[in-house]
């Protein structure tokens, strides 16, 4: 750790801030009080809905005024109160003094300027340079990002690089003008582990270097572990627990970081419960001991699904008669089993072609070559009963679920293909299904929209049940999640894997939950399979070349 | 080119580099293709449907027609042979760039339409110009902060405008400008001089003079597209101001202007151009009551006398044309997205 100085560049004082609307107006910040040294990087950690981004976008006074009250604390920045400062006085300030890295870097730049004129503007706009020098710096910034040719990275529109490569020139925009201080929301959260190791360290070493201060917004503890100095929790608007790094994860003190760090999978026994924060909160801890218990899978060696050599092609370019001419590989020759009532694990980062395969399980895409054998034979030959067996549970339940559909007609869709139930037959199945996945069966009438992301989750796992299936694809059912609703979604899926002796082949990019839930695991890199085997094996001991990179990039709650 | 559907290796080699060669013009090729075919099927729908609509022989002849007079009318213009064959021969002059004589005039139908068509892509032209020159700086007012008050009664009163039909504004137009303020001339069509600027001795400059009859046709029009392309540009500009970009460019100290009319409206235009290419396609085919109201003699009205009168072949030399206009013009709205759009240019599909 380098010295530092007692010179504080934020310090925020009992600050509460409510978001004014005429259904009422709601409480954001409740008396938070955060102090940032010089090149100290600080971290606030919170679930969703917590307040973390409000702090920070209200550190650059980014919130439209119209739409918040603020009545009590007050805001310094640098020594400067900018509450009270107007427009003008912030632009200035902003982009030089103060900046900030956004979560989405597919839509945080935008799409039809080119990466150059997106920095030279910032540059251009705080320092009195010309466009040359301007160019210079930037294609310096580029190059210490560590990108191999910053001349094309420069030239290019958003659209053409990689997420990494869009989140470091996010980073070079952000360092451009020498800022004291960095605002960082969630920089990483949209991006493959190997990615975001580097760009955790790209984002430290380039901090530390330049004495900039930085307020890093995230929901991931692991992270925080890595990079920050000090830590800030909160909870509901107010910070529950602050501290050194160390000495928080280490020996948390108020009992929501407990649960925090109790509920994710990392370090707890594979297919063990995990604590979720109403049951840390609540103090049920006799209850959770019982819970506690392994949950035994069935030790029958019997095979469900085979993919044997399977391909998926796209095609890539078109003739002049609109067929295709050349072909991108999403799935290369891949070939594995899967056996009943276990748990098969597909990791890999994104664009390697696990989602091409999981779809051509359940039908919504063919495979190009090779086949899928379900219960030992062609899944083309068998019967649409039969091959109903197979259900899905898609990524994002705010979209794959109907918004204009009512609880009740999405959970039961799949029973009305074949036959004409009534609608008081099918309201009835609705409340069984609501109750095996842990809903209150009177909610059977309201929207998607009125249900929190984790109850959205649990109507998609609803859905798929409904048809009493064998075997569940779920394509990374927790990645829009918060920990503790991740913990309660792993929690009811381990449930009901035990009660209904289901299979599922399981899709993730994160290997904390993988080592958690899975017992066999396939690693996919590069539309190939790369390594698999037993969970714990695959996943403790990696032969591979890019399993070891992917077991190394992922962050620990390990400050070491 | 093999039709065969396996793909092994070489075969992509060998296509692959059949496709380099003529690989940059495919796109042309392509909408070339197109283009034969949509006016293929234009000519046989309507040369079909137009014989349903009556016979033009009674339209010639006068509804006292002798029997007699009307059999040789038929064989005169080739009516009494059976359809298929009139269609057959029809298409055969066609492809030699026949289009037939009106039946009347006399005049070849293809020359009158193209006689007629510059007076319909002038007053489209200036139309177009004009709404957008309104349109894009307003919508992006109204669009960058919707909710002010005075946007908000803008916003208004362009929705009520929007709701008023055109011919409406035509006649108010010539009530005000023409009859009570006497500043414009409100019937014909006149097309503009050019007059020689010297500037030395023997140097001259062509300057070409508009004339005054362009005036209330066009803005006429224009009031008419106006409305609904400053909604759209209003609507497509404040949701890019909600994009993350937006809060980004913010974050890094632009200022309102900047934020607005760097990276908020070069979103905005991309279904402002959509709208654009629509509109002017639309007008394509000639505004028929604007060149009505104002005896303007373009192909809209064209439309409208020698649909009445039963005129085939000009009705078809009609059709032809506005195809192959709308067809151009919607290639190049197709052109303008990858202008607008980068993401777009990088592919070419």
């Amino acid at each position: 750790m380098i010295n530092i100085t007692s010179e504080s560049v934020v310090e925020v004082d009992n600050l509460s801030l409510e978001f004014l609307s005429s259904a009422g107006n709601l409480m954001a910040l409740k008396g938070v009080s955060l102090n940032i040294k010089k090149g100290e990087i600080v971290g606030i950690v919170g679930e969703s809905g917590s307040g973390k981004s409000v702090t920070a976008m209200n550190l650059l006074q980014l919130l439209p005024k119209t739409k918040i009250n603020i009545p009590t604390g007050s805001i310094s920045v640098l020594k400067r109160n900018v509450a009270e400062m107007t427009e003008e006085q912030l632009q200035v300030l902003r982009g030089a003094e103060i900046a900030m890295i956004f979560q989405e870097p597919m839509t945080a730049l935008n799409p039809v300027l080119r990466v150059k004129d997106q920095i030279n503007d910032i540059l251009l706009r705080h320092k009195k340079i010309s466009q040359n020098e301007a160019e210079e710096v930037s294609i310096g910034l580029l190059r210490d990002m560590k990108i191999s040719d910053p001349q094309r990275v420069y030239e290019s529109f958003p659209h053409e690089l990689s997420g990494g490569m869009r989140q470091r020139v996010m980073i070079a925009m952000a360092f451009s003008c020498s800022p004291k201080l960095i605002v960082a929301d969630e920089p990483t959260t949209a991006l493959d582990v190997t990615v975001q190791a580097q760009i955790l360290s790209l984002l430290k070493e380039r901090a530390k270097k330049t004495e900039t201060s930085v307020l890093l917004i995230t929901h991931d503890l692991a992270v925080v572990a890595q990079l920050c100095d000090r830590v800030y929790v909160m909870y509901k608007g107010e910070f529950v627990e602050e501290g050194e790094t160390r000495q928080v994860i280490g020996s948390a003190s108020h009992p929501y970081t407990k649960a925090l760090l109790n509920s994710l999978p990392e370090g707890k026994k594979p297919k063990s419960r995990l604590a979720t924060i109403e049951d840390s909160l609540s103090n049920n801890s006799e209850e959770l001991k019982i819970n506690n218990k392994i949950i035994s899978s069935t030790n029958k060696h019997k095979t469900i699904l085979e993919i044997i050599n399977g391909s998926i092609e796209y095609p890539k370019d078109y003739n002049v008669f609109g067929s295709p001419i050349s072909f991108h590989k999403a799935v290369d020759q891949v070939t594995l089993t899967l056996e009943e009532g276990k748990t098969f694990a597909l990791v890999g980062e994104s664009g390697c072609g696990k989602t091409s395969l999981a779809n051509s399980i359940v039908g919504l895409n063919q495979l190009s070559s090779g086949e899928i054998r379900y219960k030992g034979r062609n899944i083309k030959e068998q019967t649409p009963e039969v091959r109903r067996e197979i259900q899905i549970v898609f990524q994002d339940p705010q979209s794959s679920l109907d918004p204009r559909w009512p609880v009740w007609k999405i959970m039961t869709e799949p029973l009305t293909v074949k036959q004409n139930p009534t609608s008081k037959e099918l309201r009835i199945k609705a409340s069984e299904l609501c109750e095996m996945v842990g809903l209150e069966s009177q909610f059977i009438d309201r929207l998607p929209h009125e249900f929190s992301g984790g109850q959205r989750q649990r109507i998609a796992i609803g859905r798929a049940l409904s048809v009493r299936p064998k075997l569940l694809v779920l394509d990374e059912p927790t990645s829009a999640l918060d920990v503790s609703v991740q913990a309660q979604i792993l929690n009811l899926l381990l449930d009901l894997q035990d009660e209904f002796n289901l299979s599922y082949f399981f899709i993730s990019h994160d290997v904390a939950v993988v080592k958690h839930i899975s017992d066999m695991v396939a690693v996919m890199y590069q539309s190939k399979v790369v390594e698999m085997g037993e969970a714990i094996e695959v996943l403790t001991a990696p032969k591979h070349e890019y399993t070891k990179t992917l077991m190394s990039s992922v962050p620990t709650l390990d400050t070491e | 080119m093999s039709s065969s559907s396996e793909v092994n290796s070489n075969k992509i080699d060998k296509r692959l580099n059949n496709a380099s060669l003529i690989g940059p013009f495919i796109p042309f090729i392509q909408q070339f293709t197109r283009l034969l075919v949509l006016l293929f099927m234009v000519t046989t729908l309507l040369f079909f449907m137009l014989r349903l609509a009556g016979d033009p022989a009674l339209v010639l002849a006068g509804n006292d027609a002798s029997p007699e007079q009307l059999a040789a009318i038929r064989a005169q213009y080739g009516l009494d042979k059976p359809l298929v064959i009139q269609y057959f021969n029809y298409m055969m002059n066609l492809v030699q760039g026949d289009f037939g004589k009106s039946l009347a005039s006399g005049e070849p139908a293809m020359g009158k339409v193209l006689t007629m068509l510059p007076a319909t892509l002038l007053i489209a032209g200036l139309a177009m110009l004009i709404s957008i020159i309104i349109a894009i700086p307003l919508g992006a007012w109204l669009g960058f902060k919707p909710e002010r008050p005075d946007r908000r009664a803008v916003s208004g009163i362009i929705f009520i405008f929007q709701g008023v039909p055109g011919f409406v504004t035509a006649l108010i137009f010539i009530q005000v400008f023409a009859v009570n303020l006497r500043l414009l001339p409100s019937l014909g069509m006149e097309w503009g001089t050019i007059e020689y600027i010297n500037f030395f001795a023997d140097f001259s400059i062509p300057i070409p003079i508009p004339s005054k009859t362009w005036i209330l046709p066009s803005c006429s029009l224009a009031w008419f597209l106006m409305p609904s392309l400053t909604r759209v540009v209003a609507a497509n500009t404040s949701e890019a101001m909600r994009e993350d970009y937006i809060r980004t460019a913010r974050a890094g100290g632009a200022s309102g202007k900047s934020v607005l009319w760097r990276h908020a409206l070069p979103n905005a235009l991309l279904g402002a151009a959509a709208l654009i290419g629509t509109q002017f396609a639309f007008l394509m085919g000639g505004a028929v009551i604007t060149e009505t109201i104002f005896a303007w003699p373009g192909i809209g009205w064209l439309l409208i006398e020698s649909t009445q009168t039963l005129d085939f072949p000009v009705v078809q030399a009609l059709a032809f044309c506005i195809a192959i206009l709308v067809f151009i013009v919607n290639a190049i709205t197709e052109l303008s997205f990858q202008f607008l759009d980068p993401r777009l240019r990088s592919k070419g599909n």
